[in-house]
C-alpha cells in the first residue's frame, strides 16, 4: 500500500511532466494554429495506453490521444516498440479528426522496459487538401490531403529522411510544416526525458502503484458526482445546417443520455448517415466530444486521467457521421461534435441547474482567404475563427464576444497583424447588440466584423447554428443566428453562410456577423437596473 | 523602502560605516507617505543626510486590485471601438460554461471613436477626425474624467494620429486630466493589448502622480533635497519625475525588488544564474537571474489584463505557510486554497482548524512557536497538532509522517513551479543557486533545492526586507524599443545601426535626464527575432549599435540566433528563413553599490535545543539565532532570526559568508 504523501507527489510530476511538454510544443512551434490557436494536446501515457497526464489547448481533443498508440500496437504487436523511435499518424478514422491533425507519439523506456508513451497532436496548416488549407466542399478524404498511417518518422534517434521527403513534397508549407513537427518530436522528447526521470527517482513499482491509486481516487470523485444527478433518460435534438454540399438539407443529431446510479450512457445511434460533404468524423472524436461535455457537467477542470470517463458509455453507430467510414471526408469533424456538446448539456440542465447553461452561438464560424499576396508575390492562406455569444444560466448574463467550446483557448487575430500578414483591411470589429437570446438573465452577443480585400483573393466560409440557433433555457429566447453578406449595401449584395474557394475581387467586402447566446428564465423577470444597463452601455437593441 | 500591503520594510546602508540596517513599520494605507517616514525614521537619525533614495510602491497595484482606479475615457480608431471589449474573446478556462472575462476597466458607453487610418506600413489612408476628437474632449471635461486614453490602429508604426489627438485634448483639457498615447506606453503591434497597457496606465497614473507628488513635497518640507527615485517593474529605478510622466511602470514595483536582490547577491557570490523564491503567507513567487540579468519579459498579464511593458517574470502559484491541507477521495491535497490570514492556520489560535503548511511545521518542531513573526505572535501548538492528527485521521496516517508529508507535497509542488520556468527559458535548475527570502522561503529552500538536484542555497540577510534591499541595489534603467519588422534579407545593416545608434542617443539623454553621471551611463542593444511565421520572439543581444553596420553581420547573427533557438527549445532549422521584429536598446545607469561590512558575530550563547523531525525520525537540533553564528554548521540546525527561520536538514552544511549571507551546502536527495 503505498502512502497517500507519494501518491500526491507523483501525481502533481506526472501533470507537471504534461505541462513541460505542452510547453516545449506551443512555443516553439512555427505556426498561429498551434501556439496562438493552442490546436493541439499532449499526453503521456502508461505502458497500457493509460493517460498519466494530459495537458489539453483544445477540450475537443480530450482523452483521445491513445488511440494512435493503442491502434500502433494492434497493427504492429507490442514488440514494435524500440527506443528513440518517433511515430506519426493522421488517419480520420483513428484518430477521428482532420487530417489536418498529426498526432506524434513514441515509446518510454526506463532501464530497458517499456515505461509508457509521450504523444501530442497539432494542427498542422496544411496537409495537400485540394484547396489550401482545407476544403469546405470535399466530399471524400481522398480530396482532404496526405494520410499517414502509424509510420516511423524517427528511428533510433535520427529522422528517417524518406518521410521527410514524402511530406515536404505533399504540403504547400513545407518549412512551417517540417517546424511544427520538430516542435512536436522535441515534445515527445521532453515527456520522454520527465517519465524517465520520474521512475527514475521512485521506481516503476511506486509509480504503478500511485497510478492505480490516482486512477481509484479520479473514479471515485466522478462516480460520486455522478450519483447525484437523479437517474432518468434525458433527450435532446437539433439540426446541423448542411453537409456543405447539399445547403437545404439539415442533419439531425439527437442524443439520448441515461443516467443510472453512478453510471452515464450517452446513445448517438440517432443521428444522420455519414453525409457527402466535409462533416464526418471518426467514432474516437464522438467519443472525445462527450467527454468534453461530461467535464463541463461532471468533473470540470480537474485535470484527467486513465481513471476519468471510467463510469461514462458512448454508443455510436458505425456509418453514421460520427462514426463514419473510409472514404467520408471528415475536414469538418467537428460543427456537429460542437452541437452535439450542447446538446447534452441541454438534455442533462433540468436536473443539473446548478452546472448548465443555455446554448452558445455554437460554432468555429471559419473565414478564410488565400491568394497570392500582391505586395511580395508569395502565397498565403488566411484561416480565422469568429467569436461570438454564449448563453445566460440562472444568476449571469451570457459573455459577449467570447470563443466557442470546440476552439479552446483560442484568441481572435489582431487586426494590426493580420493587416501585416495579410493583403486584407478589417473596416469593423464591433459587439452586434441585441442578438443575446432575451431573458431573465440575457444570452451574450455576437459580433460584427468587416473585410476589404485588398487583392484578388479565393474566400472560404463555414458558417454553422442558423437551423439551430442558441436556445434558451427555463423560459429564456434565443439568439440570433449568424449572418454573412458579401459587398453589403451594393447591386451585388450576396448572403451566404457556407462557400468554397468562392473568387473575390480586390475592393470587395465581407461582413461576417456571428450569433449570440441563449437567455435564461423568462424576459418579463429581468430587473429593470440590468435592462438600464443595457441600454446604457448599447447591448441590447437592433443589430 | 519596499511598502507592502502590511508593512513597509526599509534597508539602510551608512556609506561611511559600510553598516547595513533594516527595520519595518506598519503601512499606512489612507496616506502611505505616513508609514514611509515612520520606517524611516527607525534607521535614520537625520533623514537630511540621505544622499539617495529609492522605493518601491504599491499604489497604482493597490488602486488596480480594489478597482479604485480614475475613471477613463478611451478614444479609438474608427470602426474599432469594442476591440477593448472584445479582449480577444479568448477564454482561460475550458470547462466553465459560466466563464467571464476579467470586467473591462472602461464601460462600452465610455469609448468613443474618431475616425482616421492608417495602413500597416503607418501610411495615412483617412486623415484624423480632428472635430470628433475635439468632441471626446469636451464630453471628458463635462462628465469629469479623470484621464483620457488614446489608442489608435498601427500608432506603434507612425504616431501621427495619436500625437495630434493627443495636442488637441491636452489643449482642451490642460494638465488636471491625464492624456495617454498608447505608442508612448507600448510602441509595440496587437491593438488589444496595447490598448489595455495604455487603459491601465491611465487608470493607475492620476493615483500614482498624487502619491508621488505628495511625497516629493513631504520630502522637501523636511529638508530632504535628494530626488526620490522609484524601482519600476522592469527591475530598473527612475526619479519620480519620470515615474509620473510613465506611472505604468510602477505597476509591479515591490515585488521586483527580491528579483533584483537576486541579481546582487548573484553578483556578490561571484555567479550569474539565481533563482530568486519568496515565500510568504499565501503565495509564492519563482522569478530568474541568468547571466547575472533579471529575466525580464516584454509582456504579462496583471489581474487578467495584458500589459505590453518590460516586466521582471514572476511565476506564482498558490504556496504558502497558510496553504490549507486537506483530503479528497483518500488523497491527500496541498493548497492553493490558502487559510488566509483570518481565520489564518490553527496554531494562529484565531478559530482556524484546518490543518496548513504552517502547522505542519510547527508539528515537526521546525518553527518555534513562542518566536515567530519575530516574536510578535505567539503560536497554539496543541491547536496545531489536533489539526494535523484530525486529517492523519481521515487519512489512516500516523501524525508526524502526515505533518511532514504536507511539507512534502508543497515542497513538491514549489519545486515544480521552479520546473516550469526553467523549461520555458531552456535552463537547467542544477546550475543555479537557490535564493530564499520572504517569511517562509528559508524554511523550505534546504528542501526545494534537493528535489531540483541544486546544491547552493542562499539566506541572504534581512530575508523579510529583502525586496527593500534588492531596490537599494539596482541600477536606473530606460527601455526604448523600436519596430524593425522585416525579413533578414531585407535587412539593411547601415539602416540598422543607424537606428540602434538615435536609441542610444535617446537612452544617453533620457539616463543624464534622471541624474546618472556621464561615466555611470552605459546602453547595451539587442533585437527580436524569429523564424517567418513564429509568433515567439528571442532576444538576440547585439555587441554594440554599430555591429549592424560590420560586414558578416547577418551571418554572424543568423548563427546567433540559430544558437539561441537551439539553447531555448532544443532544436533550429537553420535553412528556414528568419525575420527581424523590434529593435531594442536599454540604458543603465550604475550607483555606487553597496559594500556590506564583515558581520560581527554576537555573544554566543548556548544554542537550545529541541526535537525536530527529518525523515520520520526526531533529531536533538540547536536552535540558533543567525546573528551568533560563526563558522559552519552542520544539519540538523534551526536558525532564527527577526522575519524568518531557516531549516538546515541533517545532510546539509551552512556557513556565514562575509557579505552576512548564510550559504547551505545542499546535499543530493
Amino acid at each position: 500500500m503505498i502512502d497517500p504523501v507519494t501518491t500526491e507527489i507523483i501525481r502533481c510530476a506526472l501533470l507537471q511532466a504534461a505541462e513541460d511538454m505542452n510547453t516545449t510544443l506551443i512555443r516553439s512551434s512555427y505556426t498561429p494554429v498551434i501556439y496562438e490557436a493552442k490546436d493541439c494536446a499532449v499526453a503521456l501515457l502508461d505502458r497500457e495506453h493509460q493517460v498519466l497526464g494530459q495537458s489539453s489547448g483544445l477540450p475537443i481533443f480530450l482523452g483521445n490521444l491513445e488511440v494512435c498508440t493503442r491502434e500502433t500496437e494492434r497493427l504492429y504487436g507490442r514488440q514494435v516498440w524500440r527506443e528513440g523511435d518517433v511515430w506519426v499518424l493522421n488517419d480520420s478514422y483513428i484518430g477521428g479528426t482532420h487530417l489536418n491533425d498529426v498526432t506524434v507519439y513514441g515509446p518510454i523506456f526506463a532501464d530497458g522496459e517499456l515505461a509508457g508513451f509521450a504523444a501530442s497532436r497539432a494542427h498542422w496548416l496544411d496537409v495537400g487538401s485540394k484547396d489550401p488549407g482545407g476544403s469546405m466542399d470535399s466530399t471524400s478524404i481522398f480530396q482532404e490531403g496526405l494520410r499517414l498511417g502509424p509510420v516511423k518518422i524517427y528511428e533510433g534517434g535520427r529522422p528517417c529522411r524518406d518521410l521527410h521527403e514524402v511530406i515536404a513534397r505533399n504540403v504547400r508549407f513545407p518549412h512551417a510544416t517540417l517546424g511544427d513537427m520538430r516542435a512536436q518530436v522535441a515534445c515527445a522528447m521532453t515527456g520522454q526525458r520527465r517519465l524517465s526521470e520520474i521512475v527514475a527517482r521512485w521506481g516503476v513499482e511506486t509509480v504503478m502503484a500511485a497510478r492505480d491509486e490516482i486512477f481509484a481516487q479520479t473514479e471515485r470523485l466522478e462516480r460520486q458526482a455522478i450519483a447525484a444527478i437523479p437517474d432518468g433518460v434525458y433527450t435532446a435534438g437539433g439540426h446541423l445546417d448542411n453537409d456543405g454540399i447539399t445547403l437545404e438539407r439539415p442533419l439531425p443529431v439527437n442524443v439520448t443520455v441515461t443516467v443510472a446510479g453512478e453510471r452515464i450512457a450517452v446513445d448517438l445511434t440517432d443521428c444522420a448517415d455519414q453525409a457527402s460533404g466535409p462533416v464526418n468524423c471518426g467514432a474516437a472524436q464522438a467519443v472525445a466530444a462527450v467527454r468534453v461535455a461530461y467535464k463541463l457537467l461532471v468533473s470540470g477542470e480537474v485535470p484527467l486521467n486513465g481513471g476519468s470517463f471510467r463510469p461514462l458509455e458512448v454508443v455510436t453507430r458505425p456509418g453514421s457521421m460520427l462514426a463514419a467510414r473510409s472514404p467520408a471526408a471528415c475536414q469538418y469533424y467537428y460543427s456537429h461534435l460542437g452541437l452535439l456538446i450542447d446538446l447534452v448539456v441541454k438534455a442533462l440542465a433540468p436536473v443539473l441547474p446548478e452546472r448548465a447553461a443555455a446554448a452558445s452561438y455554437g460554432d468555429s464560424l471559419i473565414v478564410q482567404f488565400t491568394g497570392t499576396d500582391p505586395r511580395t508575390g508569395t502565397m498565403y492562406v488566411s484561416q480565422e475563427a469568429t467569436v461570438g455569444g454564449w448563453g445566460a444560466w440562472e444568476g449571469g448574463d451570457g459573455e459577449s464576444a467570447l470563443i466557442n467550446n470546440v476552439n479552446g483557448s483560442l484568441r481572435d487575430m489582431p487586426i494590426e497583424v493580420l493587416e501585416t500578414l495579410f493583403p486584407v483591411r478589417v473596416t469593423r470589429y464591433a459587439m452586434r447588440p441585441g442578438t443575446g437570446g432575451a431573458g431573465q438573465w440575457r444570452g451574450g452577443n455576437g459580433v460584427v466584423r468587416e473585410y476589404e480585400f485588398l487583392g484578388d483573393t479565393s474566400l472560404s466560409l463555414w458558417f454553422e447554428r442558423s437551423v439551430t440557433p442558441a436556445w434558451g433555457l427555463a423560459g429564456g429566447g434565443a439568439g440570433a443566428p449568424p449572418r454573412v453578406v458579401l459587398n453589403p449595401g451594393t447591386a451585388g449584395e450576396r448572403a451566404m453562410l457556407k462557400v468554397n474557394a468562392l473568387p473575390v475581387a480586390a475592393g470587395d467586402v465581407l461582413r461576417c456577423e456571428s450569433g449570440g447566446g441563449g437567455g435564461y428564465g423568462p424576459p418579463e423577470r429581468r430587473a429593470p437596473s440590468a435592462h438600464a444597463e443595457d441600454v446604457a452601455q448599447g447591448m441590447v437593441g437592433d443589430s | 523602502m519596499d511598502i507592502g500591503g502590511t508593512f513597509t520594510d526599509v534597508v539602510c546602508y551608512d556609506e561611511r560605516s559600510g553598516a547595513v540596517v533594516a527595520a519595518k513599520a506598519p503601512s499606512t494605507p489612507g496616506d502611505l507617505a505616513e508609514g514611509v517616514f515612520n520606517a524611516l525614521g527607525r534607521v535614520v537619525a537625520e533623514p537630511a543626510r540621505i544622499s539617495f533614495f529609492v522605493h518601491g510602491t504599491t499604489q497604482g497595484l493597490n488602486a488596480l486590485l480594489e478597482r479604485k482606479g480614475a475613471r477613463v475615457l478611451l478614444l479609438t480608431s474608427g470602426g474599432a471601438r469594442d476591440v477593448y471589449q472584445i479582449a480577444r474573446g479568448n477564454r482561460e478556462r475550458m470547462f466553465d460554461l459560466r466563464y467571464r472575462k476579467p470586467v473591462p476597466l472602461v464601460p462600452r458607453a465610455d469609448i468613443m471613436e474618431a475616425a482616421g487610418r492608417l495602413d500597416w506600413r503607418g501610411e495615412e489612408l483617412t486623415p484624423l477626425d480632428e472635430p470628433a476628437v475635439r468632441h471626446a474632449a469636451r464630453r471628458a471635461r463635462e462628465e469629469g474624467f479623470d484621464a483620457v486614453a488614446v489608442s489608435l490602429l498601427f500608432s506603434y508604426a507612425n504616431p501621427a494620429h495619436e500625437i495630434r489627438a493627443g495636442q488637441i485634448l491636452r489643449e482642451e483639457l490642460g494638465p488636471d486630466v491625464l492624456v495617454v498615447l498608447s505608442h508612448e506606453v507600448a510602441r509595440e503591434w496587437r491593438e488589444y493589448e496595447r490598448t489595455s497597457s495604455a487603459v491601465l496606465e491611465a487608470y493607475t497614473g492620476p493615483v500614482v502622480r498624487r502619491y508621488l507628488a505628495g511625497i516629493q513635497e513631504r520630502f522637501a518640507g523636511r529638508g530632504l533635497g535628494v530626488p526620490v527615485h522609484v524601482m519600476q517593474s522592469s527591475g530598473g529605478l527612475v526619479n519620480a519625475g519620470y515615474a509620473m510622466r510613465r506611472p505604468l511602470q510602477t505597476l509591479l514595483s515591490g515585488p521586483v525588488g527580491g528579483t533584483m536582490g537576486g541579481v546582487a547577491a548573484a553578483r556578490l557570490l561571484g555567479g550569474g544564474n539565481a533563482i530568486c523564491v519568496d515565500m510568504g503567507g499565501t503565495s509564492f513567487d519563482v522569478s530568474l537571474v541568468v547571466g547575472g540579468r533579471p529575466d525580464v519579459s516584454a509582456e504579462a498579464r496583471i489581474e487578467g489584463y495584458p500589459v505590453l511593458m518590460p516586466i521582471v517574470n514572476l511565476h506564482t502559484i498558490g504556496a504558502g505557510g497558510g496553504s490549507l491541507a486537506y483530503a479528497e477521495a483518500g488523497a491527500l491535497r496541498v493548497g492553493p486554497e490558502s487559510a488566509g490570514a483570518v481565520p489564518g492556520p490553527a496554531c494562529y489560535g484565531r478559530g482556524g482548524t484546518r490543518a496548513t503548511v504552517t502547522d505542519a511545521n510547527l508539528v515537526l518542531g521546525r518553527v518555534d512557536p513562542a518566536w515567530f513573526a519575530g516574536g510578535l505572535m505567539t503560536l497554539d501548538t496543541g491547536a496545531a497538532e489536533r489539526a494535523i492528527a484530525d486529517l492523519a485521521g481521515e487519512l489512516g496516517m500516523e501524525p508526524l509522517r502526515l505533518a511532514e508529508g504536507v511539507c512534502e507535497v508543497a515542497n513538491a509542488k514549489m519545486a515544480q513551479a521552479i520546473r516550469t520556468l526553467t523549461v520555458e527559458h531552456g535552463v537547467e535548475p542544477r546550475e543555479f543557486t537557490l535564493v530564499a527570502f520572504g517569511g517562509a522561503g528559508a524554511m523550505h529552500a534546504a528542501f526545494i533545492a534537493r528535489e531540483l538536484g541544486i546544491t547552493d542555497v542562499v539566506v541572504p540577510r534581512f530575508p523579510g526586507a529583502f525586496s527593500a534591499w534588492g531596490m537599494l541595489e539596482a541600477d536606473v534603467r530606460r527601455d526604448l524599443t523600436h519596430p524593425f519588422f522585416r525579413p533578414q534579407a531585407g535587412v539593411d545593416g547601415g539602416e540598422m545601426a543607424a537606428r540602434l545608434r538615435e536609441l542610444e542617443e535617446q537612452a544617453l539623454t533620457a539616463l543624464a535626464g534622471q541624474g546618472v553621471p556621464e561615466d555611470r551611463r552605459r546602453v547595451e542593444h539587442a533585437v527580436d527575432m524569429r523564424y517567418e511565421g513564429q509568433d515567439y520572439t528571442l532576444t538576440i543581444p547585439l555587441r554594440d549599435a554599430a555591429e549592424p553596420g560590420e560586414p558578416g553581420f547577418l551571418a554572424a547573427l543568423a548563427a546567433r540566433y540559430a544558437e539561441a533557438h537551439t539553447g531555448r527549445y532544443g532544436h533550429a532549422t537553420p535553412e528556414a528563413p528568419v525575420e527581424l521584429v523590434m529593435l531594442r536598446s536599454t540604458g543603465f545607469g550604475t550607483f555606487p553599490k553597496t559594500s556590506a561590512a564583515p558581520q560581527v558575530a554576537g555573544r554566543a550563547q548556548a544554542p537550545a535545543v529541541r526535537d525536530v523531525i527529518f525523515n520520520g525520525e526526531a533529531h536533538r537540533t540547536p536552535v540558533l539565532r543567525r546573528a551568533d553564528l560563526d563558522g559552519e554548521l552542520a544539519g540538523p540546525a534551526i536558525v532564527v532570526e527577526e522575519t524568518a527561520t531557516t531549516v538546515i536538514p541533517p545532510g546539509c552544511r551552512a556557513t556565514v559568508d562575509v557579505n552576512g549571507f548564510l550559504l547551505i551546502k545542499v546535499n543530493s536527495l
